[in-house]
């Protein structure tokens, strides 16, 4: 297998991103494409756990919490952004061996119900703790500049969540390439087998889901110095990790490009959701998130990206 | 010490309702290895159906017979349309598959139902009952006994019927029993049912004394499964010993840290639990 191919189609996306970064000037269209590749990073991130390693997390909003809360403590105290991409890495990879250590050596639903539990944890701990802002939040400090990480306009908002989309992907190009993928590979398709020449489940996963949990509060670092507010609905809540959830199935579990499809997806949807109904609150977009997770589990369980990659195998095969 | 005889017996009569919620987990699981994420969503919908049986002036313990036979009925139609695919599918498909049920479920409650906290008008049994220092609900007992006494039930109809010995050949060894003539897609349809079926009667008892809204059966799942692993996911005994555990951690978590802070002792016992012995408290492995 090679990742040719995948190199070149992300150097692409990397050109017409930077394109968009610097030729455009719709905030609308710069918003898309900024919500589009931070959702992607999601995914992949999601992905990470649970299509590469097979356990599926229903609690990825921590994650990405953690990068945002840190950016916000950063900020309002006095220190600098950046900060925020290392200590909201490690508080996420900690929170995740928490979750995963007593967990990922078990049959999958072990791990489902700590990733709920664990997340119902950090909420309430998040709403009832005064130096986590409570319920209220945290309202960034406006600043300027490289330095504070907060930009008048958006392109440089793009320019960044296309560094890190870049970054997520050259990292599971690497993965699907390294040891560990393999190791993981080989857990998913024949679990006894692998653990008899001597893989040992608990660590492969382990280092899987830190990296995913990394991944996500990179995200969240973006996505507070983007907005200037968060708070435990916006980061925390169950809603959020719905949404994870739904791009890594849409797109296709496993998959190098299913995060991204999926985002596509998801944002498009989000988009007709709010126009048709209104947003959200009222339920109709749960009931449409719901019933295409329902319809991909039952009828294409590897997402887009897995059916289309089947037929082009499907179609080779007849030729050959 | 008047406190703490309240505490222990109100701990015990919210775990006989809480074994009522995850025997039916722990059935679907042990028979067909699915933990049931929309389980809680179940609760929910017989919640609401028995707040509609209410409204037609039939009270909540009356029309418990009708919920439990309507969520027979749709978690029978459910295995066949759905969950019966799943199991086609990756391992991984019917965890997310089920996650997406529940999403879908709340969704639609949302949509059609609002998200206002709904109770049943003068719901019967709110009289308050004395044992010495004990003041009781007549509801909360109610809700208890009549619990303990469809667990039981559930127990013998697994033990001592031929669909139950079916389910139990199933959950030991699936080729066996199929080689012996078991019709998977039959005793898989019928567990899931009366999977169902459990939460329905669960939904109905819940009304004399909970609210309903969409997400209303969240937290009970969330429980059910903490209760689940706890006795041994597979396990009914285990699952009852799970939940008196269980309630008397939420009852006193809830009492001695903060009503908010109640299920996070419940939640810590569950990964100390998973982490010691994963196998559950009377699970086998």
């Amino acid at each position: 297998m090679t990742a040719r191919p995948h190199l070149y189609a992300l150097g692409a996306i990397v050109v017409l991103g930077l394109l968009a970064a610097f030729g455009l000037r719709e905030a609308v269209v710069l918003d898309l494409i900024f919500t589009l590749l931070l959702y992607a990073v999601l995914g992949q991130s999601w992905n990470w756990i649970s299509g590469y390693a097979g356990n599926i997390s229903f609690g990825h909003a921590i994650f990405f919490g953690c990068g945002a809360y840190a950016s916000a403590l950063c900020v309002t105290h006095g220190l600098t952004p950046w900060l925020a991409f290392p200590a909201g890495a490690l508080t996420a990879a900690a929170l995740a061996l928490v979750t995963g250590f007593p967990t990922l050596g078990l049959r999958g639903h072990y791990f489902s119900i700590a990733t709920i539990a664990v997340a119902a944890l950090v909420e309430t701990f998040a709403r009832t703790t005064p130096w986590l802002g409570k319920a209220n939040g945290f309202e960034l400090p406006i600043a300027s500049g490289w330095a504070a990480l907060q930009f008048p306009q958006k392109g440089p908002y793009v320019v960044l969540a296309l560094a890190l989309f870049a970054a997520v992907q050259l990292a599971t190009i690497a993965l699907e390439r390294s040891r560990l993928g393999y190791y993981l590979r080989a857990l998913r398709a024949n679990h006894a087998a692998a653990a008899s020449v001597g893989i040992d489940e608990r660590r492969c996963k382990l280092i899987a889901f830190a990296w995913s949990a990394a991944m996500a509060s990179a995200a969240g670092v973006l996505y507070a110095q983007y907005t200037l507010f968060i708070d435990p609905p916006s980061t925390l809540a169950l809603a959020i990790s719905i949404d994870i959830a739904l791009i890594g199935v849409v797109g296709g579990i496993g998959t190098l490009w299913g995060p991204a499809a999926g985002a596509l997806v998801y944002v498009v949807l989000a988009k007709a959701v709010a126009l048709r109904f209104g947003g959200a609150g009222k339920g109709y977009d749960l009931v449409i998130y719901g019933a295409i997770i329902c319809l991909i589990a039952a009828l294409r369980p590897y997402g887009i990206v897995g059916t289309i990659v089947d037929a082009i195998r499907r179609r080779r095969g007849a030729l050959a | 010490m008047n406190t703490f005889a309240q505490l222990l017996v109100g701990g015990l009569l919210t775990g006989l309702v809480f074994a009522l919620v995850a025997v039916g987990l722990t059935l679907v699981y042990g028979v067909m290895d699915v933990v049931n994420f929309a389980h809680g969503e179940f609760l929910m919908l017989a919640m609401y159906g028995a707040l509609g049986l209410a409204l037609l002036g039939i009270g909540p313990l009356l029309g418990l017979p009708l919920v439990a036979i309507a969520l027979f009925l749709f978690g029978i139609v459910v295995y066949r349309v759905f969950v019966r695919r799943l199991l086609a599918g990756p391992p991984e498909a019917t965890v997310f598959g089920t996650f997406g049920l529940l999403v879908l479920l709340q969704g639609v409650a949302q949509a059609t139902l609002t998200s206002d906290f709904q109770s049943v008008s003068n719901p019967p049994l709110q009289a308050t009952l004395r044992f010495g220092p004990i003041a009781l609900s007549q509801a909360t007992l109610v809700e208890g006994i009549g619990a303990l006494v469809l667990t039981a039930v559930l127990f013998a109809f697994v033990e001592y019927t031929e669909t139950g010995r079916a389910m139990r050949a199933l959950a030991e060894d699936r080729v066996a029993a199929t080689l012996m003539g078991i019709d998977v897609q039959r005793v898989n349809g019928l567990a899931f049912g009366i999977g169902a079926a459990c939460v329905g009667a669960a939904g109905s008892l819940l009304m004399l004394s909970y609210p309903v809204y969409p997400t209303a059966g969240a937290p009970f799942a969330l429980t059910a499964f903490v209760v689940v692993a706890l006795g041994g996911f597979g396990s009914i005994q285990g699952a009852l010993v799970g939940a008196l555990l269980v309630g008397l951690l939420e009852v006193f978590g809830g009492f001695y840290l903060a009503p908010e802070l109640k299920l996070v002792p419940v939640y810590v016992a569950y990964l100390a639990v998973v982490l010691l012995r994963p196998q559950g408290l009377l699970g086998r492995r």
